[in-house]
């Protein structure tokens, strides 16, 4: 007996009983998974990503602090005459950069939520670490979350104007952003927390004002007693090269390309950095805080090769890693 | 206050060029023995240098 006959009833006519295509029984999404399979996947990933959350976080207050402290200690010790300025240079370009990591947790509460013992230590955290980008902490983290809520959307992401064809491309516009006629990066901001018009908005514009008049008063000041290149290698130039490596590898790395890519599952790229896992910042595995923020930056690895096939069947590329 | 603040962030560019290029210039020349042209000072080559380079960032709205 073959198939058809199978398929037909008694007196049906072939063309209305076998049908015309394998149409599934429900509408099926994007990913080609029904909403029961998409349910189940979305259980299990929150099971497995639970694990994950938490976790030792004094290291990221130690590190704050400790690089705070150090890189401070470069001013006196360069007026002093003390100074290794090669080594200071180098050792404040790392500073920088790794005080958008620590700041990052503290942005989302990782090191202390709100209400908890610890929540002092994460306003200090957030509060010391970006002090060397000049760029504070109040505007950091609002500005951070608003990527978090509209992540790609090209109005309403403010990291948005980092997008950019290539890679090199990328690296000219984390300096092109920077220019005063552009409104990019820190400038971008602005307007945003201007629109935005809340106390916390208000405040953040406030901090920002007060900390590039602080930046500008030290640097000059430095510079018309004699201490310009100590100036420009402890803030100047560090600040500048952080900044660039900051936005190059922690916005348009794992965004690229961001056109069109808002789902959950899309608007993170898995990738394979060529300087690799520590000094891309752990930013291979970005798509793992945009979908859990909780789960602290050194436990992201981890947490992805848990949801690796997981995030397979939702259609995520997970070829580079 | 916030007004007068705006301004100053405003021209920030320009004082910048002459608030920080400018020793920053000087101090680089000494240190490298490059002597300024026209006769003038290290510091007074700084201050034409990073004043005009300040106030052309100021208008153009880009430092290159």
């Amino acid at each position: 007996m073959s198939e058809n006959d199978l398929l037909l009833r008694t007196g049906a006519d072939t063309e209305t009983t076998v049908p015309a295509s394998d149409r599934p029984a429900m509408p099926l999404g994007p990913d080609g998974l029904d909403r029961y399979t998409r349910r189940d996947l979305r259980k299990e990933e929150i099971a497995i990503a639970r694990q994950f959350h938490g976790g030792t976080m004094w290291p990221y207050a130690v590190a704050a602090f400790g690089c705070f402290a150090v890189w401070l200690s470069f001013f006196p010790l360069a007026i002093m005459g003390m100074l290794n300025l090669p080594l200071a240079f180098v050792l404040s370009c790392f500073f920088c950069v790794g005080g958008y990591v620590t700041s990052h947790e503290a942005m989302h509460s990782n090191i202390g939520q709100p209400g908890s013992k610890t929540r002092w230590l994460n306003e200090a955290v957030g509060a010391v670490s970006t002090i060397p980008i000049v760029f504070p902490f109040s505007m950091a983290r609002l500005m951070h979350l608003e990527h978090h809520y509209h992540c790609n959307d090209p109005l309403k992401d403010p990291d948005y104007t980092d997008e950019a064809p290539n890679m090199w491309a990328a690296w000219y516009k984390t300096w092109y952003n920077r220019q005063p006629g552009v409104d990019g990066s820190i400038h971008h901001y602005k307007r945003i927390l201007a629109e935005m018009g809340t106390p916390a908005a208000r405040r953040a514009l406030v901090e920002t004002m007060i900390l590039q008049l602080v930046f500008m008063g030290t640097l000059f000041t430095m510079a018309w007693n004699g201490y310009a290149i100590e100036a420009a290698l402890i803030w100047w130039l560090p600040r500048h090269i952080g900044l660039s490596y900051i936005r190059f590898f922690l916005s348009w790395a794992p965004h690229h390309p961001r056109e069109g890519k808002t789902g959950r599952y899309e608007n993170t790229n898995i990738f394979k950095s060529r300087v690799g896992h520590i000094l891309s910042m752990g930013m291979q595995y970005h798509l793992i805080h945009h979908l859990y923020p909780g789960i602290p930056n050194h436990r992201t690895k981890e947490a992805y090769y848990a949801l690796k096939p997981i995030l397979k069947a939702r259609g995520v590329d997970v070829s580079p890693l | 206050m916030a007004a007068v603040l705006k301004q100053v962030l405003a021209w920030m560019p320009f004082f910048f060029g002459i608030g920080f290029i400018a020793p920053l210039t000087a101090q680089l020349m000494q240190l490298w023995e490059i002597p300024a042209p026209f006769g003038l000072s290290p510091i007074a080559f700084g201050l034409v240098f990073g004043g005009t380079w300040g106030l052309i960032a100021n208008i153009r709205g880009r430092w290159l």
